[in-house]
């Protein structure tokens, strides 16, 4: 008999500080002291699906189990928050469309081709947006596109691909872009139209995993945006190392509003635009274009 | 001024700066004409590596006269900011500065020490409170709220008399940082100051007495939208202070000013969306004692912050079934983190009117949330609900939730239940619902039992044998017998589980061949049930399992032998010495009412591992003699992790007492 049909057991401040270490060195993500309530309810539904009785033995389990990595993952997946929705950040958006994106045009013209990376893109409406921007640019239209979506969790990705939302995910969608991009499927929903999911991939993969993200190919454009304010120096450093590496020389790089570089090293320079701050990897050598200052 | 005049480019200053090495001589200069640079960019590359030069003290001074130089801002500010990455180093220097003849020399140098944030610097600052320069006085004020201590405190609230209101202000927000409410009345006075109104109100969140509460609650009624958001601000703190009893009496406060106002619930539902967090816990706070169903929405809502999880999962549970019925209704409308805080809640909330609702749920809902959706339907207490659980048993995710739900629901239809999982093992649905009939089914549910127990099927075999031995005794030992030889594994350890749960006299002998099983998972379930079922015979295997080089193997080995009353010295001393840090632990707590676990804690005390250190501490607080006192103080005087520093602190002091 466990002991839910009661009460449910409590975490110890030991346990917390245990589990959240585990996690963290599996993926960066830092609970801070003042969440072990939080971290206790969204774990309690594993401790329930394992009949463990306590977070002790929860911790055991991690580290023992033979099916602690899948544990770990389903850790992982519950203690993340996966809040997005489309045209999230709109101003940055805009930013994105009017100034960046006369750049990628002519930046890779003679390739017609253009990839960009949304990565931490939970159940995939920043991926779409993106898309859906491009396809309204009509700069790309006979271009080869491809918008990668990546996520830590298996679980928003098979949403994702779903690609259907509710009015949650839509509270900053217009009537219009609504009409042209999404298709009603019945019970408030909506499901993205073909054309524009024919642009979007997605895939798994952990920010913090170097060996893994050598299957990430060269980007033009990484949104990384509310993924890192969960991670501490150490960790945001080691993606954004990462990141650098899967941005082509001059690539861009646009993080969440409340996020900058400050501290973080000088991979990348900073891009004034008239309506954004965005990154830059840097031109090699003796190649800089002359655009966007 | 072009200061590095072989770059004309600023992309390449930048760069020169970036990549100059902070050893080289002339280095600090050439940061020091980086800080004058026209490019944000370069000054900010250049502050950032000043920082980092190795002769800090050198830095500081050097910094200091930079910030002497009239006209150039834009290099006093980064200045500025690289003395403030300092540390220790600036403190000196910048404490002279205090007492410089320009009174923007001085102003800087309190706003730099108030960044740096160091006690040290108290005494200095309360003395420059006697600036004759305003600006100065203010900056010293803000500085001291953070920099800290009891002579700060005390400046600051003698600064809420003085007559300039901007002093009044800034000592406000000093004492509101540092936590330190001056005396009522003295509060009370600045809040009938508009300029003052809402720094006031943050220090009267910090009094934990009615009065304050009171007063908080006048401010809710105030036209003025800062002026109610700075009152719930107050009340978010003033109940995050309180403690569990008095938040009745607040609460009671709460609802009688909110009563007065007609439109209450419409200005709560704003507030809920405030920027500041503080403001949205009061909110939260206000909604609790409002109790209004409609403002269900909103409060889910707040949950997009994870640290108002509490508040408005306690909130939601006042909302009644009104608010549960809003919540179902529109749980797709929410976003995903309000919609789990809203699961939460509806388990409490719903009633035998949820099933339609809640089973719409299961058709989309997140994985998370469906297993608290299950729990819900668990209590709708209506028969309704039995075919959705007993087909979620298919999903190994939920089975277990499910499993109880059904439980829980039996206890008003238990007939429905039982039907409905006979009817699930009959057509083999699921090995889960093997074990809810058993739950469910008692005795009459053997004969089903027994028969499944010889499936060909081994999951069938397995679940049979472990649901028995909850059922039967009698039974249940004459089946796990034949698991334990059985060719599938999966069945062994349902058999070793079974054992150890109903034991007997054979019990020890029976799960020796499990304990030297080719499976290490059949091994780690026989090492648990050895213990389960108190069976000392098998000690010594046990006691070699000790040093297997299978951390869970080693910690369980060590679990059971104590559940044994066998976890002897030598026992103890291998465990010690495991490498796997759960290992030592496991010892630690088998140890812990021993001589022998004592003097393993004291040897343990200086363990790389603060976890490890931490549980030799506690052992020592619950076992150790007076003669342990030095051990640990010394440990605590050297201890630098917070949690292992607490433990031992308590152990000191217990010890002290003995
Ligand atoms: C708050 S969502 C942000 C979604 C989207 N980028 C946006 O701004 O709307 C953060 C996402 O980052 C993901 N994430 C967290 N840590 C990660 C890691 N180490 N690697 C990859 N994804 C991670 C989470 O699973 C989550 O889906």
């Amino acid at each position: 008999m466990t002991r839910f049909d009661d009460g449910r057991p409590e975490m110890t401040l030991e346990e917390f500080r245990l589990l959240r270490d585990h996690v963290y060195s599996h993926c960066g993500i830092l609970v801070h002291e003042d969440m072990k309530f939080v971290m206790e309810r969204r774990l309690w539904p594993r401790l329930e699906a394992l009949g463990l009785m306590d977070f002790g033995a929860y911790h055991r389990y991690l580290r023992y189990d033979a099916q602690r990595h899948a544990e770990l993952e389903a850790a992982v997946e519950s203690l993340t928050t996966h809040e997005t929705y489309f045209f999230r950040e709109p101003s940055q958006l805009k930013a994105f469309c009017d100034e960046l994106l006369p750049i990628l045009e002519k930046r890779n013209g003679r390739t017609r081709r253009l990839r960009l990376w949304s990565a931490g893109c939970s159940s995939g409406e920043e991926a779409y947006t993106l898309a859906m921007l491009l396809k309204d640019s009509r700069r790309f239209d006979d271009w080869d596109v491809e918008v990668y979506g990546t996520d830590i969790s298996r679980r928003v990705l098979t949403l994702a691909r779903r690609a259907e939302y509710g009015p949650s995910a839509l509270r900053a969608t217009s009537a219009d872009l609504l009409e042209r991009f999404f298709v009603p499927v019945g019970n408030n929903r909506v499901r993205v139209r073909d054309e524009v999911r024919a642009w979007v991939s997605f895939g798994h993969h952990n920010l913090l995993d170097e060996t893994g993200s050598q299957l990430v190919p060269r980007m033009d454009v990484v949104f990384c945006r509310n993924v890192m304010i969960y991670f501490d120096l150490a960790a945001r450093r080691r993606v954004l190392r990462i990141v650098r590496d899967r941005l082509v020389p001059g690539g861009y790089l646009l993080l969440g509003h409340s996020e900058n570089l400050l501290n973080l090293g000088a991979d990348f320079e900073l891009v004034h635009l008239r309506g954004d701050l965005v990154y830059r990897r840097p031109e090699l050598p003796g190649l800089t274009g002359g655009e966007g200052r | 001024m072009n200061p590095l005049p072989e770059f004309p480019a600023e992309e390449e200053r930048y760069r020169a700066l970036q990549e100059l090495d902070p050893g080289t001589t002339g280095a600090l200069e050439v940061l020091v004409a980086g800080l004058h640079d026209e490019s944000w960019r370069v000054r900010h590359v250049a502050a950032e590596t000043l920082k980092r030069l190795p002769s800090s003290r050198d830095v500081a001074e050097r910094l200091i006269r930079v910030l002497d130089e009239r006209g150039e801002t834009g290099a006093r500010n980064a200045a500025a900011e690289a003395l403030a990455g300092l540390g220790g180093a600036a403190l000196g220097p910048l404490v002279r500065l205090l007492s410089h003849p320009d009174p923007d020399q001085r102003k800087f140098a309190a706003d730099i020490l108030g960044q740096l944030g160091q006690r040290t610097a108290e005494m200095p600052l309360v003395q420059a409170l006697e600036d004759p320069d305003l600006n100065v006085r203010v900056s010293v004020s803000e500085a001291l709220g953070r920099v800290g201590g009891e002579h700060s405190a005390r400046a600051l609230e003698a600064l809420l008399a003085d007559p300039e209101p901007l002093l009044r202000l800034s000592a406000l927000e000093g004492l509101a940082l540092l936590r330190r409410p001056p005396p009522l009345h003295v509060v009370l006075a600045l809040l009938d100051d508009s300029r003052l109104q809402r720094s006031a109100f943050r220090v009267l969140g910090l009094v934990p007495q009615v009065v304050a509460t009171e007063r908080i609650c006048q401010g809710l009624a105030s036209g003025v939208r800062s002026v109610r958001e700075a009152a719930l601000g107050a009340l978010g703190t003033q109940v995050t202070l309180a403690e569990s009893v008095r938040r009745g009496e607040i609460e009671a406060v709460v609802l009688a000013a909110l009563r007065r106002l007609p439109d209450a619930g419409e200005r709560l539902a704003q507030a809920l969306e405030a920027e500041d967090v503080t403001v949205r816990a009061g909110a939260l706070v206000a909604a609790a004692a409002l109790g209004e169903p409609s403002l269900a929405l909103p409060v889910a809502e707040a949950a997009r912050e994870d640290r108002l999880l509490r508040e408005v999962l306690n909130t939601l549970s006042r909302l009644g079934p009104e608010g549960g019925r809003a919540l179902l209704g529109h749980m797709a409308d929410l976003s995903s983190p309000a919609r789990a805080a809203a699961a939460e809640a509806l388990v409490d909330l719903v009633d035998a009117d949820s099933v339609t609702a809640l089973c719409a749920l299961l058709e989309w809902a997140e994985d998370d949330l469906r297993a608290v959706v299950v729990r819900a339907l668990g209590r709708t207490r209506s028969p309704e609900a039995v075919p959705p659980l007993v087909d979620l048993l298919v999903d190994p995710a939920l089975a277990g939730a499910a499993t109880r739900a059904l439980g829980v629901l039996a206890g008003s239809n238990r007939a429905a239940v039982l039907a409905a999982l006979e009817a699930a093992v009959a057509r083999r649905a699921t090995s889960a619902a093997v074990a809810a009939l058993a739950r469910v089914g008692g005795a009459p549910a053997l004969p089903a039992l027994r028969q499944l127990a010889r499936d060909a099927e081994p999951t069938w075999r397995a679940a049979a044998v472990e649901a028995v031995s909850e059922v039967d005794g009698g039974v249940g030992r004459e089946l796990a017998r034949a698991a334990l030889a059985d060719e599938a594994m999966q069945v062994r350890i349902s058999g070793v589980r079974a054992m150890g749960r109903l034991g007997g006299p054979e019990a020890g002998a029976l799960l020796r061949p499990a304990l030297h099983d080719e499976d290490v998972s059949v091994r780690l379930a026989a090492v648990e049930a050895v213990g389960a079922c108190g069976a000392v015979d098998r000690a010594t295997d046990l006691e070699v399992l000790v040093r297997h080089p299978d951390g869970a193997l080693a910690v369980a080995a060590v679990r059971a032998l104590s559940r044994l009353g066998l976890a002897v010295p030598g026992v103890l001393r291998n465990a010690a010495s495991h490498p796997d840090a759960e290992v030592v632990k496991a010892a630690l707590s088998a140890g812990a009412e021993t001589e022998e676990g004592v003097s393993l804690a004291l040897s343990l005390l200086g363990h790389p591992r603060w976890d490890v250190r931490a549980a030799a501490a506690r052992v020592l607080g619950d076992s150790g003699g007076p003669e342990c006192l030095d051990a640990a103080r010394l440990a605590l005087e050297a201890e630098a992790d917070a949690l292992a520093r607490q433990t031992l602190s308590d152990a000191v002091e217990r010890l002290s007492r003995r």
